[in-house]
């Protein structure tokens, strides 16, 4: 059944923090970050996962590379994620981490904050040796070889790796997370945010890096973002998640141009365009619909994962929302190679 | 044409530090005029926030100055006035929200109490009854549901568009002529600064010749929302006009590769981004010539060793480039 293009496939991913309280602490009420989650990533692509802070699409990202239960211990993760090295398939979320640590060389992080992504104390050299170190059999001499080439990949020169993070800048020290990240020749490489907080002009060079990278190397990215523009960018498909779940994945050209489920509608009418002449004629449409369903002026409190709606979680500010969405969470359901997580978006 | 609310003449802020001086506003010339939503847009560290808060005399001094220049906000020296009398000018004359409503707002006060506060130090004679009554109002106005339950509650107790509404509403309930909003939609979901953006400009529409100097780095923010822009890099204006003019006849190379850089949400799907080489320059370095002349293809002669005038172009379109003069 697996697809040869396959490189992952996160199958009914569930991730809960329990929240504990009380004078004798006992778990009181949980956060249900990830709620039944599943998508599948090929060899090459980029995915898009885009949605409002607190949706879970950071805590997808942790997951699929295991690294939420050293973050906290409680965490209560199940299903799966398969990863298709070339001739056997892992459970990644399965494995403890002395298992996890042959395979975590083929999977890296590129992180949003270069600037806390980087241990101040270490050089720009040492920082990118260091997965070397751990992950391969490689002599001191041959790291600092790697450790130059790698910089001259990213675009920082070989005098480079003696400075300390604090003498580069915000796009550089960005430069310097790619070049740990491929420092052990990943396949997939999940970039959180990464040019979220790089200045407009630094952030269209860095999105061409990992473009040229991608190239180069082959990689597979799953590209989180909230900045739906640069995520249509530089995706193939795209997913949008809300509270914990995907309402909706499909190519990226077919998304930005059609969008089905109203959250996808919703959130692409509401990010700015560059263009002064269609500021008026499309704001109009979201605000208004909502007025009915909320107290005033569409100013409506998020709900959290801590507190899910029952049935469709968007049921609160969708402005199609019928009693029915309250009852039960509408399936994911494939149409034209469209995935839509609604009844009534057909 | 009337005279501009806020005028800013040859403003120059520095920064006194160990590392020299970081001539972070440099003769800064700007307006803003009555009714007008003016974007100040900039990456870090273009002066585009020190620029503002020269104008309400916020510059943490040491080691920040205004070493020269001229502030007047309708026709009064703003720069002249003592501290009792600046204080009377902030928050009631001009006020300011800022990017983070977290950090802004105190936590360990109530909403209510943090929107009377203003209200009674500016209004001694107000009486708390008719306080709390006008801060319903404009809680109510801002769209914060169910505002007399609100006024009870701690910053903490409210998402983050709502804080910004708070903000908003604490900026606005003495009705002062100019609101200045440094990055307020930054920090939030595109969801929401589609909302806080809207009621911006829904409530400026409803205080007539209001004005708003809105700081962003977001050129679509700007687009949606200005009515003039001005586009500052290395501590000066580089180019300032109409909307329009700006996103259709951009004249400075670095308003060009800005929005030449911006990745589209609709339309035509570019393989690759086009870039502006190099990386915005140290503030204690910035070059002798034109600020841009490091990062700029279309640089000649001149360039490197002449700073450009702020020239008028076209009708109502300043640039400062050699290419125009």
């Amino acid at each position: 059944m697996a697809n040869p293009d396959t490189i992952l496939k996160v199958q009914d991913l569930n991730v809960r923090f329990p929240v504990f309280g009380g004078v004798i602490p006992r778990k009181t009420a949980e956060v249900r970050a990830v709620d039944g989650l599943s998508l599948t990533l090929h060899r090459g692509e980029t995915i898009g996962l885009v949605g409002e802070s607190g949706c879970g699409k950071t805590t997808v990202g942790r997951a699929i590379v295991n690294i939420l239960r050293p973050m906290n211990y409680r965490v209560e993760i199940t299903g799966h994620v398969l990863y298709y090295r070339e001739n056997e398939v892992v459970d990644l979320a399965s494995l403890g981490r002395a298992k996890m640590r042959s395979y975590r060389s083929d999977l890296q992080m590129v992180f949003q904050d270069p600037y806390s992504s980087l241990n101040p104390r270490m050089t720009i050299g040492a920082i990118i040796e260091e997965p070397l170190t751990i992950h391969t059999t490689q002599s001191k001499v041959e790291r600092r070889e790697r450790v130059r080439w790698l910089l001259d990949k990213v675009g920082l020169s070989p005098k480079h790796a003696n400075r300390f993070p604090h003498e580069f800048s915000g796009g550089q020290r960005q430069r310097a997370g790619i070049a740990r990240a491929l420092a052990t020749n990943p396949k997939i490489v999940i970039a959180d945010e990464p040019v979220s907080a790089l200045d407009v002009s630094v952030q269209a060079q860095v999105i061409n890096l990992m473009q040229d990278i991608q190239q180069e190397f082959g990689l597979s990215y799953i590209f989180i973002s909230h900045d739906l523009s640069v995520v249509r960018h530089i995706s193939d498909r795209i997913f949008v998640m809300y509270l914990g779940n995907i309402v909706e994945a499909g190519l990226a050209d077919d998304i930005y141009s059609r969008p089905k489920h109203p959250y996808s509608q919703m959130l692409l009418a509401a990010v700015p365009r560059p263009d002064p002449d269609t500021r008026r004629s499309r704001r109009v449409r979201i605000p208004e619909d909502l007025e009915s369903t909320t107290p005033s002026r569409g100013a409506v409190d998020l709900p959290s994962a801590l507190n899910k709606p029952s049935g469709c979680a968007f049921r609160t500010r969708c402005p199609i929302a019928t009693q029915a969405c309250a009852d039960s969470v509408p399936p994911l359901e494939e149409h034209n190679g469209r995935q839509v997580a609604c009844p009534y978006a057909m | 044409m009337t005279s501009p609310l806020l005028q800013i003449r040859g403003l120059r802020t520095h920064f006194f530090t160990e590392s020299g001086v970081a001539k972070a506003v440099d003769n800064v010339d700007l307006d803003v005029r009555q009714g007008e939503v003016l974007g100040l847009v900039g990456e870090s560290g273009s002066g585009k926030s020190v620029t503002a808060l020269s104008v309400l005399r916020l510059i943490p001094d040491p080691p920040g100055r205004i070493v020269t220049g001229d502030i007047r906000f309708q026709g009064r020296d703003l720069l002249s006035v003592d501290w009792h009398n600046i204080r009377q000018v902030r928050g009631k004359e001009i006020s300011m929200i800022f990017q983070e409503p977290l950090t802004s707002l105190n936590p360990v006060f109530t909403i209510g109490r943090q929107v009377m506060e203003v209200i009674l130090a500016h209004e001694p004679k107000t009486s708390r009854e008719q306080a709390r009554t006008q801060s319903i109002d404009i809680l109510t106005e801002v769209g914060i549901p169910d505002p007399a339950t609100r006024m009870n509650q701690y910053p903490h107790e409210l998402s983050g568009g709502m804080r910004q509404r708070v903000m908003i509403a604490i900026a606005l309930v003495l009705n002062p002529s100019l609101l200045i909003a440094d990055e307020p939609t930054t920090a939030l979901d595109v969801t929401i600064q589609a909302q806080i953006l809207d009621l911006m400009l829904e409530l400026k529409a409803r205080r007539v010749g209001n004005a708003i100097l809105l700081i962003t780095h977001n050129l679509a923010v700007v687009a949606e929302t200005c009515d003039r822009v001005a586009v500052m890099y290395g501590g000066k204006i580089q180019e300032v006009a109409p909307v329009r003019d700006l996103f259709h006849n951009p004249l400075h190379p670095y308003t060009r590769g800005l929005l030449t850089s911006l990745p589209r949400v609709d339309g035509h799907r570019a393989t690759r981004l086009t870039t502006i080489p190099g990386a915005v320059p140290d503030i204690h370095n910035l070059p002798t010539g034109c600020k841009f002349s490091t990062r700029c293809t279309d640089r000649f002669e001149p360039c490197d060793n002449i700073e450009p005038q702020l020239i008028e172009a076209a009708p109502d379109h300043w640039v400062r480039c050699h290419l125009h003069e």
